[in-house]
Formats: C-alpha cells, sequence, structure tokens
C-alpha cells in the first residue's frame, strides 16, 4: 500500500513541478517586463503596470484563479481547451501574472538598488543603455534579489496546490483525496513530507547560487 | 590651437543657477585645475562636458568642431551623445568600478563592447593594452583582483586605467582623492602628475591646492556657479587678486 500511495503522490507532485516550472517560465521574464515598465518615464505606462499590480497583489490568488478559468467561458467565449489541459492552461496563465506581479517589485528594488554611479561610469564609458544593463547592472541585480527571490519562489511550491479549486489535480490534491478514501491519517503527513524534499531541493540551489556570486561586492 | 572650447556654458537645478556663464579653452597637452568651495559648481561642470548633464545654455567645442550647441537639438541626439562622449574620459571621485569585474576586466569592458560593434581590435590586443595600463598605474599584480580586494587608492589607479584604455583626448578628474584616506592620496596624486608629464589633456577638481599649483598649466577658481578668476596657477593660488579667491585659499589654509 505504501508503494502504491507514494506512485499517486509522485504522480500529482509531476502536476505540482509542472505549475512550478512553467509559472517561473513565464513570470520571471514577465516581471522584469513589468518592472521596466513600472519604471518608465511614460506616465501612462507606469500607472498602467502599477495598477496592474496593485490589483493582481491586492486580491487572493485563489480568486484570479476561479476568475480566470471560469470567466472566459461564463462571458460567452471560452478560451480554454476542454478537460485537463485547459485546466492546466488557466493555472499557469493565473500563477505566471500573479507572480510576475510579485517579481517585478523585487526586480525594481534590485534595479533601484545598483548605485547610480555604475550607470554614469558605464555612460562615459561610451556605453548604450542595453550594454550598460546587461554587462553592469543585471548581474548586481541579482545578488540583490537572490534572498527575496527564494521566498517568493518557495511560496510558489506551496500555493500551487490552490490549483485544486479548480480541479487541477496536483500533489495536495492527492494526497487529500487518498486520505478521504481510506481513512488514513499518514499520506497527508507523506504529502507534507515531498513538499519539503522540494523546498530543500531548491534551498540547497539558493544557497549554490547565493555563494556563487559571493565573489564581488 | 586650443583643443576645449567652452563657452556661456549656463546649467539651472530648477531656480538655483549652478554654472553661470562658464567659458575657458584649453591647449592640447595642458593640465586645467579647477578649485574652489563645494556647491560652486566644479563638479557639474565636469558632468555637462561628459554629457552626464545637460547644460541649458551654452556650447562645446573639440578642435572647432560644435560637439555640444544648448540651442540646436541636433547636437544632442541619444546616439550621437555617445560617441562624443568618448572625447572625454572622467574618474569619480568614488572610482565607480564595476564590482563583478576584475581590474583587468574593468579596463578592457567599454573597449571589447566597441570593438564588438566596429570589429576593429582583437580581445588579445584589448587585453594587452590593459595589462600595459595597469603596469603603468603601478598594479600590474593587481590585474586578476577584483575592486573590493584592492584599497581605495589602488580603485582609484584602476578606475584611471579604465578611463585612459579608451584613448580620451581630454581626462577629467571629479576630486580624485577626496574619498582616499590621507595616506592613500598620495599614488594617485603621482599617477596623475606622471600623466602631466607625459602631456595628457587633462581637467582635475581638486581640494589639493598645493597638487593643482604644481601640476596645472592653468587655474580656474569658481564660487556660486561663476568663475571668480582664472590664470596661471602661481597667480591664482599664490597671489590672488579677487577678494573672493583669498577668502577661499585663507580658510582653506586655516585647515
Amino acid at each position: 500500500m505504501f508503494w502504491n500511495i507514494t506512485l499517486t503522490l509522485l504522480s500529482g507532485l509531476c502536476t505540482t513541478i509542472k505549475i512550478f516550472l512553467l509559472t517561473l517560465l513565464f513570470s520571471l521574464p514577465l516581471g522584469l517586463v513589468i518592472a521596466f515598465g513600472s519604471m518608465s518615464r511614460l506616465k501612462p505606462l507606469r500607472w498602467l503596470c502599477n495598477t496592474v499590480v496593485w490589483i493582481i497583489r491586492g486580491t487572493p490568488l485563489m480568486l484570479q484563479l476561479i476568475a480566470f478559468m471560469y470567466i472566459p467561458g461564463i462571458i460567452g467565449h471560452n478560451i480554454w481547451p476542454s478537460g485537463d489541459t485547459g485546466r492546466m492552461m488557466a493555472t499557469v496563465v493565473a500563477f505566471s501574472i500573479n507572480y510576475a506581479c510579485y517579481f517585478s517589485v523585487i526586480y525594481r528594488g534590485g534595479i533601484q538598488g545598483v548605485p547610480i554611479g555604475q550607470r554614469e561610469a558605464g555612460e562615459v564609458l561610451g556605453m548604450t543603455k542595453r550594454q550598460i544593463f546587461f554587462e553592469i547592472t543585471l548581474l548586481q541585480m541579482i545578488k540583490r534579489i537572490v534572498p527575496p527571490m527564494s521566498n517568493e519562489i518557495i511560496t510558489l511550491v506551496k500555493d500551487t496546490s490552490l490549483a485544486r479549486v479548480i480541479a487541477v489535480y496536483e500533489l495536495t490534491f492527492t494526497g487529500y483525496s487518498y486520505m478521504k478514501s481510506s481513512g488514513l491519517v499518514w499520506p497527508l503527513f507523506y504529502t507534507g513530507v515531498f513538499y519539503l524534499l522540494f523546498v530543500g531541493i531548491l534551498t540547497i540551489l539558493f544557497n549554490y547560487i547565493e555563494r556563487r556570486l559571493d565573489y564581488f561586492r | 590651437m586650443s583643443i576645449l572650447e567652452v563657452s556661456h556654458i549656463e546649467k539651472h537645478f530648477g531656480a538655483t543657477k549652478v554654472l553661470n556663464d562658464i567659458s575657458f579653452s584649453l591647449e592640447k597637452g595642458q593640465a586645467l585645475s579647477i578649485i574652489g568651495s563645494s556647491g560652486s559648481g566644479k563638479t557639474t561642470l565636469l558632468r555637462c562636458l561628459n554629457f552626464l548633464e545637460t547644460p541649458d545654455g551654452g556650447t562645446i567645442s573639440i578642435n572647432n568642431n560644435v560637439i555640444f550647441d544648448a540651442a540646436d537639438p541636433s547636437t544632442q541626439q541619444e546616439k550621437e551623445i555617445r560617441s562624443k562622449r568618448l572625447h572625454f574620459g572622467l574618474v569619480f571621485q568614488n572610482f565607480n568600478l564595476f564590482p563583478q569585474y576584475t581590474a583587468l576586466q574593468n579596463v578592457t569592458l567599454a573597449r571589447e563592447l566597441l570593438a564588438k560593434e566596429r570589429g576593429s581590435e582583437s580581445k588579445a590586443d584589448i587585453e594587452a593594452a590593459g595589462r600595459e595600463l595597469l603596469a603603468q598605474m603601478g598594479l600590474a599584480d593587481r590585474a586578476n583582483h577584483y575592486p573590493h580586494q584592492l584599497s581605495g587608492g589602488q580603485q582609484q589607479r584602476v578606475a584611471i586605467a579604465r578611463a585612459l584604455a579608451l584613448h580620451p583626448d581630454i581626462l577629467c578628474f571629479d576630486e580624485p582623492t577626496s574619498a582616499l584616506d590621507p595616506e592613500l592620496t598620495g599614488e594617485v596624486l603621482r599617477v596623475i602628475r606622471n600623466l602631466a608629464e607625459q602631456k595628457t589633456t587633462m581637467i582635475i577638481v581638486t581640494h589639493e591646492m598645493a597638487f593643482a599649483r604644481d601640476v596645472a598649466d592653468q587655474v580656474i577658481f569658481m564660487d556660486g556657479g561663476l568663475i571668480v578668476e582664472q590664470g596661471d596657477p602661481h597667480e591664482v593660488i599664490d597671489h590672488p587678486k579677487e577678494e573672493r579667491t583669498r577668502q577661499f585659499l585663507a580658510r582653506y589654509a586655516e585647515n
């Protein structure tokens, strides 16, 4: 039976990892775009970005999940394919937008934390804005944002469990179903162990990145 | 013929006039020192020359070419400013070295990026030139150190090498020793002195009066955004004509 449960939970874990990786794939770059938008010289763009961030950070992710999943169908034009694929897509879209907004604020802090003299030194040396960002600012920003980003990314691991509200069979959902059907308590704790291992691996990864960036100050 | 001609530069920050009708010229191979109390506009003037600030009035010419004219927006286009600012090098008060790059990489980075665009020099050539510059600064053995592993004086010398790497026509120093511990100023001043002996065209904003007098061919004293007095360093510093210059130098001597 232990083996059976393990297999079921592993299939749930697969879904969890899928949501996790796809969300990072889209939200990490999207967050940077929003960060630039919120620092733009164009006032309307700045306003738009700040408003989106306010709305997304100001409402529960669970509410956003439900909204993304069902509103298109209710207003008469369902954009999602039917079945698991559609639910997965809605989940990834909701998560990506939600996390991009949180990331954008961290990015902005990281960029603004790089002393202005760094940019000026690049300008005086005839570098373009693009070169200054990629050759000078970016790595210094990354070094600054690793600790807050690790917080956010670890939260994402556990937030994936919210996807069950639109019937995505992720890890918590599988653990919960097993508990209900078997009347056993320990599968739920066993589920927790999966999360702990997942986050444990991420923690090791983040520590590694921090160490790798330790060579400069 | 003067290499640099600055005429009637004006700069306001809001209602405050930080630069008021600044005009001077500089001959090739000469060193110009700018002295004056904090807030007199010295740093803003250097920042205008390096296009970090845009003057509200006046013109800047290099070799009789007008490279900036406040009245002519076509001289202020982003794209051209990039190549124009290469006429000038700037050494900052706080060094502003790039922390994630070694001393050598700090010196070569900009030139490598330029070479990539123009396809002019090989990486090996640029690196050799960078090592040569560091050696000239007495830092041959520090090429692979990161900025945080260097003392302030060493960091500033790397910054000087970095500015020289692009062969600017005019090298500007913004209080190059003000952020240094007193015992470290000597090594930086020595390097600048050597550059002066090699006839590097320089503008040096400094609080080191004795140094300004010894190294410069010309001194400008600024106060309240105005040039109060300019001329031969021995005249201006030892026998100032203007009351304000005398007061400044007296205050300076007290300290």
